[in-house]
């Protein structure tokens, strides 16, 4: 029996398994044309970096962002909740193609979710 | 098919962008289909127009007398800022002088590279919290057993039953402290407690004793463990009056007066680990229990031994008060009260 401590980036390869996420995720956040322009003017270096402390955690790989630092992070760029939806639902396609499995692409959207509150403005977000 | 028209063919469908410019004017006078679409693809177009972020003169000077120049060109591409690694490369072509012109997209490696940063950070953190931690869990080991113990519990997860021969064992309890505990904030009672046992860990190491451990108010050190040591008993008599000077200094400044009874006793002892999930280092044998007993033979402030550890001869120390005491589990025994030599009484 496998230990139900396992978390999903263990499960699906730890880094290597996350490299891909990230890389397919951010040419697909990139590209499209909902959302890509809040990364059309940041760093790479730094949105790479944020991409994958960000992929890795929502795992449950080695990283956690707190919700101040998310917020901090975000509060500039007035994300409504139709971005976020957006986002969500790249994420969900880039695991389906990384082969993940349904049950464990629902626990990592669910992590997203968590975290929607922090994210979208605070105005609209209620 | 001749080999120029593979050439050709090849150059149209590779992903890496290829021109030929000339060396005076640099204008482009060919262009492979990849370096048209990161580069445009107008007539008489020159290098530097091209290349964007380099002009003619810098060019120009970076290519005299050198081979080759190489430079990243940023090139933004709808949302994305491609990187192009562009290497411009002299060349000869039936006697005419040429620029080799080879550009690659080396956007993905960049952004790979920016990933594994990212990561090696991230496991460069979790290390240092992991040392920290593991020094934390060693700390606290260390703590319940000798650093030797430790080393062979962490080497083989588990430390086998040792008999220690010979070696001293110094047992000490307080006079009254279930009273002062009642009578005084136990809090308070406790922490000075705390203090004291801290400070007869250094007066213990100094001596080359090592802590057993505590059980309530008693303190139990044996010293030829888990090192041998020649000099064992005259170890532990040392560690003794040490224990009670310091008591005697403490009580001139503090409220309340911590007395204790001392025993000592030498003898063989069997050191082990204890338990599986709560461990602890323990020792056990007939030494551990005669000075135990011998303890509760003493008057406050005093420390008794057998015969036999005061004829072991710790150094500067006299036998004063030779008696016979029937002692629990060892019959008629030869006890005596050890005293510093010259000294009358050490009693406060």
């Amino acid at each position: 029996m496998t230990g139900n401590k396992q978390t999903l980036y263990e499960k699906y390869g730890g880094f290597p398994g996350v490299r891909q996420v990230v890389t397919e995720f951010y040419e697909r956040a990139l590209d499209n044309d909902v959302v890509g322009h809040f990364f059309e003017h940041v760093n790479m270096a730094r949105l790479i970096d944020h991409q994958t402390k960000m992929i890795a955690g929502l795992l449950g790989g080695p990283v956690e962002i707190s919700d101040a630092r998310l917020a901090m992070a975000h509060a500039h760029l007035e994300v409504e909740h139709h971005h976020f939806d957006e986002i969500a639902l790249i994420l969900n396609e880039t695991l389906t193609d990384a082969g993940f499995e349904k049950q464990d692409r629902v626990k990592a959207i669910a992590a997203v979710e968590a975290r929607r509150s922090v994210i979208v403005r605070r105005s609209r977000a209620a | 098919m001749n080999i120029d028209t593979i050439s050709m063919r090849m150059l149209s469908n590779i992903g890496v962008g290829v021109a030929l410019a000339d060396p005076e004017d640099l204008k482009i006078r060919y262009r492979n289909p990849a370096f048209a679409d990161w580069f445009g693809v107008e007539d008489n177009a020159t290098l530097d127009d091209a290349l964007e972020n380099v002009t003619r003169e810098e060019l120009l000077e970076r290519l005299q007398g050198r081979e080759a120049v190489k430079l990243d060109v940023a090139l933004k591409r709808r949302r994305r800022l491609l990187t192009i690694e562009t290497v411009i490369r002299h060349a000869e072509s039936d006697g005419r002088k040429i620029l080799v012109v080879e550009c690659q997209n080396i956007s993905r490696l960049r952004e790979t590279e920016a990933m594994i940063d990212s990561y090696a950070r991230i496991a460069e953190r979790k290390a240092r919290e992991l040392e920290l931690e593991k020094n934390r869990v060693e700390k606290l080991l260390l703590n319940v057993m000798p650093r030797s113990v430790y080393e062979e519990y962490t080497a083989f997860g588990t430390v086998t039953p040792k008999l220690y021969e010979p070696v001293s064992v110094l047992m000490l309890d307080f006079v009254g402290f279930t009273q002062m505990a009642a009578a005084a904030d136990p809090t308070v009672t406790v922490t000075e407690l705390n203090d004291i046992f801290t400070a007869f860990d250094r007066i213990a190491e100094m001596h080359g004793c090592e802590r057993i451990k505590t059980i309530g108010d008693a303190y139990l050190a044996v010293a030829g463990l888990p090192t041998p040591d020649p000099d064992h008993a005259s170890a532990v008599a040392q560690c003794a009056f040490k224990m009670i000077r310091y008591l005697e200094r403490r009580n001139q400044s503090h409220k309340h007066k911590w007395q204790a009874r001392i025993g000592v006793a030498s003898g063989s002892v069997v050191g082990s680990v204890v338990g599986v999930q709560k461990y602890v280092y323990d020792v056990f044998g007939p030494a551990v229990n005669l000075a135990s007993r011998l303890q509760a033979l003493s008057k406050p402030m005093e420390v008794t031994a057998t015969a036999e550890f005061c004829a072991d001869g710790p150094e500067g120390l006299v036998a004063a008060d030779p008696r016979m005491v029937d002692i629990r589990g060892f019959g008629d025994t030869s006890v005596a009260t050890l005293q510093p030599r010259g000294a009358l009484t050490l009693a406060a």
